[in-house]
């Protein structure tokens, strides 16, 4: 269950903030895995990973790979984009239904204008010089 | 207790700039400008500013100088209060929190007459730079934003999923701009009044995919002051009123999209709120006259026109193309010019959605009135709406 690694070039435009939890997320992203949390008690999982289970508020989680495929549910090409985020625009966006049943919001990369909703897609990593983020590439034929 | 609550006076500038770059001379300042519409709508109230027991504002943007605006306020007007005087925060819905509250202070007897008021200025900031700032008002900063959403990206999301689930067209759902600008036209309040046609509003460049720049909001400075008295107050003045006849508000417990997926464009939350608000007035969605909703983006209006039961579920853009959500169709919606035109102070549009609901049933609304309006409603939302706030209201002329 490893991620492909895309290379990207520079720095991470808003790096994301490392907690003592979420860091062992984004550490393992860097290693090609996507994990989050899972409650021992209802057995569901939840995302961005959390010390407890947001459903029944139990504390009883463990940590467990997701299963990288998914569906596209939406997708959005932004063209006015922050400061922050200006020398990468124009850029896609989607929300993408992991077939685990998490929705996640999240960088839609190798795609073109032809990407509807409903297109299968993978979770990817990608590697910036400061450290990685994920993304969502569609998966063709 | 529970009082029966009135809105009885109303004030707000022209949405549009009022702000000043840092380095002008001469600066327009929030607290002066809020000042004349305290004023005002207290004169349109016929009271003495002696009977107002309460103030809630809505918390001032971040580019406002003036820290704790709101005793800051008291002291600038010589308002003393009995009942509270605070500031609420709640994204787009911060106006209309203002509003709830102030109605909520009337209703349990702390106040016999409450203002529910704000500003919410930004034109000094130029727009990417501003962007950097509400980028972190929508989504999770670490997990979501740091992909670079902005607030109307999710929104364009919604376009997209809603064209495909239901078949409407671009074109559909972008005749709410035309239908809107309209509207403004004949609103001396709103920011742009120059009517505009399909064709324009489609040549028009991207801003998020596929809403182009007169689908999504102008920025805007705005300030505004709504009066709410109890209703033997509001019978003791004399003069038309408008009385709160149900109130529904929802939220989902999701910010911004919902980690197990649901249908996004159906907007629950305004279905449920709206559910409440129309049982506690003891009426249905085909009652209302006119509605006044928080619609940031052309799609929004058309998701929350159907989560609402205006119209019917996908066909919103349609009814929009077809005349039916226009000023003299059969449910005439964002009569103001809605937030596209009339204009998007964002910490204010619910005061100003309030106001043009209060103008409507005092038949003061000039040449934008709906004829023989008597019921009609208010809704705002944080998020993608997933939070909703509604208030029917009655004319009591």
């Amino acid at each position: 269950m490893t991620l492909p690694i895309l290379e990207r070039p520079g720095q991470r435009a808003y790096p994301p903030r490392r907690s003592a939890l979420t860091g062992h997320f984004w550490d393992q992203l860097a290693a090609g895995r996507f994990v989050t949390t899972e409650c021992a008690a209802c057995s569901r999982m939840t995302f961005p990973p959390k010390s407890f289970c947001p459903h029944c508020w139990s504390r009883e989680v463990r940590w467990r790979d997701v299963p990288t495929g998914g569906t596209i549910y939406t997708q959005t090409v932004v063209h006015i984009a922050p400061a922050i985020f200006a020398h990468e625009a124009p850029y896609r966006l989607c929300i993408f239904d992991l077939d685990a049943g998490i929705r996640i919001a999240t960088r839609l990369v190798d795609a073109d204008s032809d990407v509807m909703p409903g297109t299968r897609g993978e979770l990817v990593a990608l590697r910036y010089a400061d450290g990685p983020m994920f993304g969502v590439r569609p998966v063709r034929g | 207790m529970q009082r029966s609550v009135a809105i009885i006076g109303v004030a707000a500038k022209p949405c549009g700039k009022m702000m000043e770059k840092p380095d002008a001379p001469v600066q327009v300042l929030e607290h002066e400008v809020l000042a004349e519409c305290v004023i005002d709508a207290v004169n349109d109230a016929g009271i003495d500013k002696s009977a107002i027991g309460s103030m809630v504002f809505s918390h001032p943007r971040v580019y406002t100088r003036q820290m704790y605006f709101a005793t800051f306020m008291a002291h600038y007007l010589r308002l003393p209060a009995d009942g509270i005087v605070m500031e609420v925060l709640g994204n787009g819905m911060t106006g209309g929190l203002a509003f709830d509250q102030a109605v909520d202070q009337v209703a349990s007897g702390r106040a016999d007459v409450a203002l529910a008021l704000g500003t919410s200025f930004e034109m000094g900031a130029d727009t990417a730079a501003h962007l950097n700032n509400t980028m972190r008002a929508t989504g999770d900063v670490d997990f979501q934003t740091s992909c670079g959403f902005t607030p109307i990206a999710w929104y364009a999301m919604d376009a997209v999923r809603y064209m495909h689930e239901f078949g409407a067209t671009r074109a559909e759902i972008a005749s709410v701009a035309v239908k809107n600008r309209r509207h403004a036209a004949l609103n001396p309040l709103a920011q742009f009044r120059k009517p505009i046609t399909l064709e324009e509003v489609l040549a028009q460049r991207m801003i998020v995919e596929p809403l182009g720049l007169y689908e999504v909001p102008p920025r805007s400075d705005g300030a505004a002051c709504i009066v709410v008295a109890s209703e033997d107050v509001a019978r003791e003045i004399g003069r038309p009123y408008v009385r709160i006849r149900g109130r529904g508000f929802h939220h989902e417990g999701a910010h911004q999209i919902s980690e197990v997926p649901n249908d996004m464009t159906a907007f629950e939350p305004a279905t449920r709120a709206a559910r409440v608000a129309y049982a506690q007035a003891g009426v249905t969605a085909a009652d209302m006259d006119f509605a006044e909703v928080y619609a940031p983006c052309t799609i929004v209006e058309v998701c929350v026109s159907e989560a609402c039961g205006l119209v019917e579920r996908g066909r919103g853009a349609a009814a929009a193309a077809s005349g039916e959500t226009s000023l003299g169709g059969r449910i005439p919606i964002c009569t103001s010019g809605g937030l596209q035109s009339r204009g998007h102070p964002p910490y204010v549009t619910p005061l100003y959605n309030i106001l043009e609901v209060v103008e409507q049933l005092r038949h003061r609304a000039g040449e934008r009135q709906v004829k023989d309006a008597r019921l009609g409603m208010a809704i705002c939302e944080l998020g993608n709406y997933n939070a909703a706030l509604m208030h029917v209201m009655e004319a009591v002329a």
